[in-house]
């Protein structure tokens, strides 16, 4: 950038706005690039920092600039003995998983109802589904909260006398079951798409070959449908991993009482305030599996937001 | 061994064939409801009865001190007392203030949504317009800005958290230096809100932007062809042929966020703290903590009463573009 080729050349800036009226594609092109590497910088660059957080030794934590102050990757390893993080990451997937399942389930023998069977009443039905995920959790949330910790009676016997509904406050079961519930009208919303889209003389053809429907339903319907199951699985999935309210209200805190993810970090900031480097390391372990799932599975991530959302 | 086994397998099957061959009897309409008892199973308990519950919970006293959790019928004295401010004294903050709105959930919560969700449209909007170009690893960069949309909202406040710590993080010191933020930007209300829309921006513009991709992609191409040969600049053919096409798109992906955006919950515990940017959901649950089962109740059918009125500002919206077109 010497002063004597800026003369030469009319000076960088003054070539650069002669080429831009010259050649207003380019212009574009280039404006283009700016605002792609904007978005990824903002999107990717607090990963970063917390990357610079967690290697920055413990006494190091002031000042830190865009490089970590020292190495130190045992924070990754610290993490683990401070709270047990990974059984908080265990909880979480095995509540995702569980509710996936079921979700997928309940999810499917709705969405053949739906997608390929004429009854009455299915327009009320489907609007009643859409209503119910208008609603805020906290209009769901203490009456759930009183049947999960067994103080609401379910029936009044003559003999047995009340029957309380059950104790589950720190059981996964006062986790699963709500989320099914609450994440189920979006998977029968994806997976009513998809079923109906299977042309009926495929089924016709099972059936003469003497399936029953339900079998159908297993052997030919969701085979054929595998992109939407995926797709409504891995939202499911990503929905419960990253659900708050709920989470947060169903357990008292304690891993062992199957406490998720959502009580880790609260954890860490309530009780180890000053390891930041701690805390930035569980929250990259904590975002990975996520990350990867996003990362394997975008487009059909991609496919059922759009699909999803687009129909209602 | 493997006899025992074969048997277990068949008894399995047979467990399975007997529902199985119990639905061929049925006729179409009966199967369909038969199919549909456990979804209504799950949704009438999990989340119809809570709802009417609640719903019926919000017309009873608080009872504090008795071994049940709510008191005897008030009538709409819950909902009346929030509004005029009675109840203000219990709940720690003011419900609606006008004179200091920074203070009160209400509109705190949509002061909130309206900037988030503005912000997110607009950032949104440039995201998809940037994944509908063809260029060379336009799936990496599709992934970049989606991941965030998947970071748990937990570790979202984590990361915001930590941003914004006064002895740690940079951008505090960077903020503070430019006059923007005070000493400790996660204890004043006007700063922590910055700090929390700005993260909703990150994490859910994404959302935004694929919903937007999606009615990008199904405009027309054709149309553009149309429009270079009638003369149209680059910015008209986006004025007269995207804006107007993808609007449809674009109203239902600001529905969705408003909808989201007015529980907002998890963010603030985990960044600021309720205290200091008391949002409606917020009141639900310290109220809930408190013992308030009443107040909780109906501060919670507000929330979702103005989701409601929100919803119908943009349903009335959308059916006038369906007139208009």
């Amino acid at each position: 950038m010497s002063s004597a080729t800026d003369e030469e050349e009319g000076g960088p800036l003054r070539r650069w706005t002669r080429d831009a009226i010259q050649n207003p594609g380019s212009t574009y092109r280039g404006l283009f690039y700016v605002v792609t590497l904007f978005f990824l910088v903002t999107t990717l660059f607090p990963f970063y920092w917390l990357l610079v957080l967690a290697l920055t030794p413990g006494d190091q934590m002031r000042n830190i600039g865009l490089l970590p102050n020292g190495f130190n990757p045992y924070a990754f390893v610290e993490m683990f003995e401070r709270l047990p993080f990974h059984v908080y990451m265990f909880n979480s997937i095995v509540i995702a998983l569980t509710t996936t399942v079921i979700v997928l389930l309940v999810g499917s023998f709705a969405g053949y109802a739906f997608g390929r069977l004429r009854f009455r009443g299915k327009t009320p039905l489907l609007l009643l589904l859409l209503a119910i995920s208008y609603f805020p959790p906290a209009a769901f949330i203490l009456p759930l909260f009183q049947l999960f910790t067994g103080n609401v009676t379910l029936v009044t016997l003559p003999v047995v006398g009340a029957v309380q509904s059950p104790n589950w406050f720190n059981t996964p079961g006062a986790m699963v079951t709500p989320f099914s519930a609450l994440f189920l009208p979006l998977s029968i919303f994806i997976l009513t798409t998809f079923y109906s889209q299977i042309p009926d003389g495929l089924e016709d053809a099972a059936r003469v070959e003497g399936t029953t429907r339900i079998g159908a339903l297993f052997r030919v319907i969701i085979p054929l449908s595998a992109p939407g199951v995926a797709t409504a699985g891995v939202l499911t999935f990503i929905g419960v991993y990253n659900e708050f309210f709920i989470s947060f209200l169903m357990t008292d805190g304690q891993a062992e009482n199957w406490a998720p993810i959502v009580w880790g970090v609260v954890n860490y900031q309530g009780q180890y305030q000053a390891f930041y480097n701690l805390m930035a390391a569980a929250s990259i372990v904590g975002v990975l599996p996520v990350v990867i799932l996003v990362v394997v599975a975008q487009e059909r991530i991609v496919s059922g937001l759009t699909a999803g959302a687009l129909k209602e | 061994m493997a006899t025992r086994d074969g048997s277990s397998r068949s008894r399995l099957r047979s467990a399975a064939i007997a529902p199985a061959n119990w639905t061929e009897r049925l006729s179409e309409q009966q199967f369909a409801y038969v199919l549909l008892v456990p979804t209504f199973l799950l949704v009438s308990t999990m989340a119809v009865w809570p709802l009417l519950r609640t719903f019926q919970m919000s017309f009873q006293a608080d009872a504090l001190y008795t071994a049940d959790y709510v008191g005897e019928f008030v009538g709409l004295s819950n909902y009346v007392e929030l509004l005029d401010g009675t109840r203000d004294a219990v709940l720690g903050s003011p419900f609606v203030s006008l004179s200091n709105p920074l203070d009160s959930a209400v509109m705190v919560t949509l002061v909130y949504v309206a900037i988030a969700v503005v912000l997110e449209t607009v950032i949104g909007f440039g995201q998809a317009l940037v994944l509908d170009q063809d260029f060379r690893g336009r799936r990496w960069v599709r992934v970049s800005i989606l991941i965030p949309w998947a970071v748990p909202i937990a570790i979202q406040g984590m990361i915001f958290w930590l941003f914004f710590q006064p002895d740690i993080g940079f951008a505090t010191a960077l903020l503070q230096d430019l006059g923007v933020f005070g000493q400790n930007p996660l204890t004043r209300t006007v700063d922590s809100m910055v700090i929390i829309i700005v993260a909703d921006v990150w994490k859910t513009s994404a959302f935004m932007a694929l919903l937007i991709l999606a009615g990008l992609q199904s405009v027309d191409r054709s149309l553009y062809d149309v429009a270079r040969v009638a003369g149209a600049s680059t910015w008209q053919r986006f004025k007269y042929v995207t804006f107007p096409l993808v609007l449809p798109a674009l109203l239902v992906a600001m529905l969705f966020r408003t909808i989201q955006s007015m529980r907002v919950y998890g963010i603030i515990e985990t960044t600021a703290g309720c205290n200091t940017v008391p949002s409606l959901t917020c009141l639900v649950v310290s109220t809930f903590r408190a013992g308030r089962y009443g107040t909780a109740a109906a501060v919670a059918f507000i929330t979702a009463g103005l989701v409601a009125l929100v919803a119908m500002i943009y349903i009335v919206k959308f059916a006038d573009l369906e007139v208009g077109a």
